[in-house]
């Protein structure tokens, strides 16, 4: 396609600044001005990309592929689904926010802070459109080497152990993966992602679920995550929990699911338990977390299972709402980490015993926490209610109870959000409050807001990511219907008359009855199925 | 012309590999040690030899020559280790001479 | 007529935007009038709506409009559309006119406070959620405003948040609420798992095809979020301490519209709560529990916001049982004239507290009638309208209510009698709360500083202007003489139940003589003090133990259970397991380290003797 150097582009701009501000001899303020301008240039290379990506048509688009080691048929391969444009554009905003709000708060050694904040950038982004599983493998490991700078070099007092248990983690999860990329690499004969067919092995899927459960995190591989986000700088924590953990969602849906159909099935259940553990495990873990970081990080942990629920339901509903949470998610978490940064630099401290009473005199503050914070307790009307209802409702097709844990989680959230807001911003002023703490500075608006804005603008209209996830569904494809994962029988209520032709051409037998109580289900698994068709190219 | 059967040619080749390789587990002194290095290398030797002979062609006898190289290049190191650790008056006992100890 | 709609519903939002967004450079004074302006126009375009859709023949007053997708998955859409029908329109006309009046009422009551432009920021938010809630054209949207609402309420009970109790009861409000709308939600998923879709237009003619356990659970789930929002058993708890709130927002949100939402819902979705009838009986039954329940509390509160706020809460259970048996025309008039009545009770109340200074306390009061004489008459009529004393709007209201209910067998019969009971406790608890404050000696003069009677022309008029129409908006239908309301309605709710006259004639009889002797009995001991009043009872000072269950069974166990995570898995086995990886490691080197001994000859021993081992590996398996 003519327009793939567009994805390259994408990639190496934050590199290309990386080296800009590594090798210019400039001084920090300029340093930092030439990195914000960088990570806006991404930004804009990005909205260009959506403004010419077409979201009607199935398959990567805007991709661009060059052989690398041709015997193994391994390829410099990018491209863009539907789904990996937000992705990509949750990434550059959220980076390029807290690149802003690292200029705003001064660190030490620009240059080589910077540098790395860029290329993390371009890493992140990288395994995003990568469609080569080597690739996507340098991609996914490059990620880690600025991360473990970035918080061992930058981090609060406690930085070392945070980033030692950090790296080591994930990298145990990620060696696994690798081993599971050679794997299927040879075994498909090729390592491209794109038209190679689906696998169903067992062992292979679970080594790329090793990676992915670690870096998102699920319960209970979720140690390194409380430190990590303590210890780290603010716009570190929000990259870490607004994008990092989005990598391991994008796996989730375009590995796990899309290319171990066979598989994913099988573990499923076991998944769905880990995500519903996690989700209520996480809620009320930050229902007393002692700490605003605290709250948000567990917080975290909460929605990434929210967010796997919906992928692993597999089916309109969860898919779709997945990818809408996940943007949300990500904005609303850096949003709420670059507050919990600006309250620590004006009381000193994150605990939530030595604050209150912020409201008073801070108006600004106040909105925007409030604002955050109602939004990211999925009050109905906003952007997180649109992407939980849709998670909720498509887990629900997949089993009711799933949905009930959802419901519980819903209450909780309401619980430690709350309790979040009222600790910082209610009562009378604690002791950590100055007079003098100031109202949040136009500079931090300007970080902030447009984040918000983001934010409101999807509760406006959640559709906009929505319609423009997947590809308009085809018809259920014969050959794409994996054997084994469909019953003989299958009622044939709501089934379209192509699906119904095709199933009866696959010899199921259909059952005409008004009270079919298997309709939901295995309407689903055909939603599933058709809905890898639209993943797959 | 035919000599001993290659029997016997292997067997005077092990029987001065394993006088080596005792002399240099069982020996102390560092010179000793290199002593019986070189008497492991010539065991080997001579098996190369006689293999080269057995089989009729020169390659045997040429690795022969580069393990003959390498030996005298190594004994070249050796001893110069052993005068510069005689030189500092350190005991000439290996036993003695364990940094590398974990 | 969509585009008046439309209208109606953004202008309250467009002036919270803009107060929030103009800050500083709006007065406090310019915010409040911003704020009644717009909620004005929305009543001026409700009334558009109203006489637009007057001119449509009655079977045809259905008008949806979409604006755009809200959300979409593959084959699923949930619009971002509103419905323009009867019932929503005069949901409109109630929330927009008594929301302007209270608005309006605000200028004055919140002049002086330092926050002036957050409260009508969050008024005019919460207008337009409530809008948002009653113009919904599907169930998702419906819930969006629903949630809205909890979200305005929330702001609002907490919008003094440096007072540890306001904070308090605004969480109390909001998890509570959390708890009915998680509900409503799981109603929700399952409609759209069996219908693919929450228009009501699709859903409304589908609810008779679904089987009996799904309409019985969307029904139930559908009750859940009512209940809550409407303050009945069993998620009741939060009303009374949402008085912490400013009073106009106690008016406006806390009697006369949010809380009644659980009212529109039930009638709103009245197709799939007939096609489950149970559900439907368990509904009426909260309310004759919930009415029953709150008028006992209510005659031993001394706070004179939670007198009234307990009677709200009897007056929806009326409203619930009248939703329950099918007399939703009559629960949706009791709506309306509930709005007056009560929105008229909470200002005057207002004007007291405000006259005395913030004192709230009912046994501070007395004789208040010769300071505030207008304000005491304004009482009055409330009182005479809440206890369904004739010409007072309440009558008109509550008694087709109860008759209905005598139409509706045995069970029917049963509501009717405890109605009938809190008739009786309405005049009792109505008329002790005013015998306390207005009769009686004046207390210390100290806390009795009123400047004088109306503080100011938006208080005092629009006080007016709801006495009035307390006292005759319950004209608008008289029994089945004239009965413009169950017209208007009746082709989006049909009646299930239609009263005969003799159970008509019968039960307003009885239901004015029991509000009488309510009154009466107040009388003899509050107002001519004639015998002593009784101990106050400690089940109803604890509300029935409600708050204290409810700590025990579920903030307790909740709490307990996260100290318990967080000592028993997050530290031991999560870190924990972390802790004993990394020994385990070490000991492994530890150990390992052991053989570098340092010694070449046991590495070249070491060598020899696995190459021998080899040899002979390999020599014995050739």
């Amino acid at each position: 396609m003519s327009s793939g150097w567009l994805t390259t582009a994408l990639i190496f701009l934050p590199v290309a600044g990386a080296i800009v501000v590594w090798v210019l001899p400039l001084k920090p303020f300029a340093t930092a001005s030439t990195a914000v301008l960088f990570a806006l240039a991404e930004v804009a290379l990005w909205i260009d990309a959506l403004a010419r990506y077409d979201f009607s048509k199935p398959g990567p688009q805007l991709a661009q592929q060059t052989s690398w080691f041709s015997d193994l048929n391994v390829s410099y391969h990018v491209g863009l689904y539907g789904f990996s444009v937000w992705f990509v554009g949750l990434t550059t905003v959220v980076l390029a926010a807290a690149i802003a709000y690292a200029f705003w708060a001064g660190r030490e050694r620009a240059d080589a802070y910077y540098g790395l904040m860029l290329l993390l950038t371009g890493a992140i982004v990288g395994v995003f459109v990568a469609q080569d599983l080597l690739l996507f493998y340098v991609f996914w490991e490059a990620m880690l080497i600025p991360l473990y700078f970035l918080v061992g070099v930058w981090g609060g007092p406690g930085r070392l152990r945070a980033t030692i248990v950090f790296v080591i983690y994930t990298m145990a999860g990620s060696l696994l993966m690798l081993a599971s990329i050679i794997a299927l690499g040879f075994s498909q004969g090729s390592f491209d992602m794109v038209g190679t067919g689906t696998n169903g092995s067992d062992w292979i899927f679970l080594g790329f679920m090793a990676a992915f459960v670690v870096k998102a995190p699920l319960f209970p591989f979720h140690a390194w995550l409380p430190e990590a986000y303590r210890e780290s700088s603010p716009e570190v924590a929000a990259v870490l929990s607004g994008v990092v953990s989005k990598v391991a969602a994008y796996g989730f849906l375009r590995i796990a699911i899309a290319k171990f159909p066979g598989p994913t099935l099988d573990f499923r259940v076991a998944i769905l338990v880990l995500a519903g553990c996690g989700l209520i495990y996480g809620s009320m873990l930050a229902f007393r977390a002692p700490d605003v970081r605290g709250v948000i990080a567990y917080s975290s942990l909460a929605q990434m299972g929210l967010i796997t629920f919906g992928l692993f339901a597999i089916n309109d509903l969860g898919l779709n709402g997945s990818v809408l949470q996940i943007v949300n998610h990500g904005l609303l978490s850096a949003t709420l980490f670059l507050l919990a940064g600006g309250i620590e630099r004006r009381a000193a401290t994150g605990e939530l015993g030595r604050l209150g009473g912020m409201a008073r005199g801070r108006p600004a503050l106040a909105t925007v926490l409030m604002v955050t914070g109602v939004i990211a307790l999925a009050v109905p009307g906003s952007s997180a209610f649109a992407g939980e209802f849709a998670i909720l409702a498509g887990v629900f097709q997949y089993g009711w109870g799933w949905a009930v844990v959802g419901a519980i989680a819903i209450v909780l959230a309401a619980m430690y959000m709350l309790r979040l807001i009222s600790a910082v911003l209610h009562r009378s002023p604690g002791p950590a409050i100055s007079d003098a703490a100031l109202d949040l500075r136009p500079a931090e608006l300007g970080i902030l807001v447009p984040l918000l804005a983001c934010l409101l603008v999807l509760s406006a209209w959640p559709a906009a990511i929505t319609e423009r996830a997947f590809a308009l569904r085809k018809p259920i494809d014969i050959q794409s219907i994996i054997a084994g994962h469909i019953p003989t029988t299958l009622c044939a209520n709501g089934l379209s008359a192509a699906e119904r032709r095709a199933l009866i051409g696959l010899g199921v037998k259909l059952v005409e009855s008004p009270s079919c109580s298997s309709q939901s289900l295995t309407t689903g698994n055909l939603e599933s199925q058709s809905n890898l068709r639209s993943v797959l190219p | 012309m035919m000599g001993p059967n290659i029997v016997w040619y292997l067997c005077v080749s092990a029987f001065l590999f394993t006088t080596g390789a005792a002399g240099v587990l069982i020996r102390r002194s560092p010179l000793i040690i290199l002593l019986s290095l070189e008497i492991m290398l010539n065991g080997a030797n001579l098996a190369l030899i006689a293999f080269s002979r057995y089989h009729g062609t020169g390659d045997g006898q040429i690795f022969a020559l580069t393990v003959m190289a390498v030996a005298a290049a190594e004994v070249v190191v050796g001893l110069g280790l052993i005068v510069a650790m005689a030189r500092r008056r350190l005991e000439l006992d290996v036993d003695k001479l364990r940094t590398l100890r974990g | 007529m969509s585009a008046a709609a439309w209208i109606c519903l953004l202008a309250p939002l467009g002036a919270a935007l803009a107060i929030t967004l103009a800050g500083q450079r709006l007065s406090r004074r310019g915010a409040g009038y911003l704020a009644t302006a717009s909620v004005g126009a929305s009543f001026v375009a409700a009334v558009v709506v109203f006489v637009l859709l007057l001119g449509d023949s009655p079977n045809n007053r259905e008008h949806p409009s979409v604006a755009w997708h809200w959300l979409t998955a593959g084959s699923y859409t949930f619009n971002l559309g509103i419905l323009v029908d009867p019932l929503s329109t005069y949901m409109m006309l109630i929330v927009a006119g008594v929301g302007f009046l209270i608005v309006a009422y605000s200028i004055g009551y919140m002049d002086g406070d330092d926050e002036e432009r957050r409260y009508f920021a969050y008024m005019a938010l919460f207008v337009f959620s409530m809008l948002l809630l009653v113009q919904a054209g599907n169930l998702l949207i419906l819930l969006a405003g629903w949630g809205m609402v909890g979200l305005s309420s929330y702001l609002l009970i907490g919008f003094w948040h440096e007072r540890p109790e306001a904070v308090a009861a605004a969480k109390k409000a909001f998890v509570m609420n959390a708890f009915g709308d998680a509900a409503m939600a799981l109603g929700l998923f399952l409609l759209v798992q069996q219908t693919g879709s929450l228009d009501f237009g699709v859903v409304f003619p589908a609810a008779g095809g679904l089987s009996p356990t799904v309409a019985n659970l969307v029904a139930l789930g559908l009750l859940g979020g009512a209940v809550a929002k409407s303050a009945q058993l069993p998620l009741q708890t939060w009303l009374p301490d949402a008085m912490e709130g400013p009073t106009p927002v106690s008016a406006l949100i806390h009697a006369a519209t949010m809380v009644t939402a659980g009212v529109y819902l039930i009638v709103r979705t009245n197709a799939i709560f007939e096609a489950a009838p149970t559900v439907q009986e368990v509904a009426a039954g909260l309310g004759a529990a919930t009415l029953l329940m709150a008028g006992l509390i209510a005659l031993v509160q001394t706070d004179i916001k939670r007198v009234i706020a307990y009677s709200t809460m009897s007056q929806i259970g009326y409203m619930f049982l009248a939703a329950g048996i099918g007399a939703y025309a009559d629960g949706m008039f009791h709506l309306l004239t509930h709005a007056f009545f009560k929105a008229l009770l909470f200002l005057a109340a207002g004007i007291v507290i405000h006259a005395l200074s913030g004192e709230q306390d009912l046994r501070k009061m007395g004789g208040l009638r010769h300071k505030l004489p207008r304000t005491y008459w304004s009482f009055i009529v409330g009182g005479l309208a809440l206890a369904g004393i004739p010409v007072f709007s309440g009558f008109f209201s509550k008694d087709p209510i109860l008759s209905s209910a005598l139409a509706q067998g045995w069970y029917g019969e049963i509501l009717w009698v405890v109605g009938m009971v809190g008739c009786f406790l309405t005049g009792l608890y109505t008329f002790r709360m005013i015998f306390l404050a207005f009769w009686g000696e004046e207390k210390d003069g100290d806390l009795h500083a009123p400047e004088k009677d109306v503080p100011g022309i938006s208080m005092g008029v629009t006080v007016a202007i709801l006495t009035v129409l307390a006292a005759i908006a319950g004209f608008l239908q008289v029994f089945e003489l004239w009965t413009p309301v169950s017209n208007w309605l009746d082709p989006v709710a049909p009646p299930l139940v239609v009263p005969t006259s003799t159970q008509e004639v019968v039960s307003s009889l009885v239901a004015v003589t029991l509000g009488l002797g309510g009154i009466g009995v107040a009388w003899w001991i509050y107002g001519a003090r004639r015998a002593e009043a009784p101990e106050p009872s400690k089940l109803l000072e604890h509300k029935f133990y409600f708050d204290e269950l409810y700590d025990a069974i579920f903030y307790r166990p909740a709490v307990l259970l996260a100290h318990g995570l967080l000592r028993f898995v997050e530290r031991p086995l999560v870190f924990g397991s972390l802790r004993e990886l990394t020994q385990g490691v070490r000991e492994l080197g530890t150990g390992v380290r052991n053989l570098q001994t340092g010694l070449v000859r046991t590495y070249a021993f070491a060598i020899a003797a696995s190459l021998a081992v080899v040899t002979l590996v390999f020599v014995v398996v050739r």
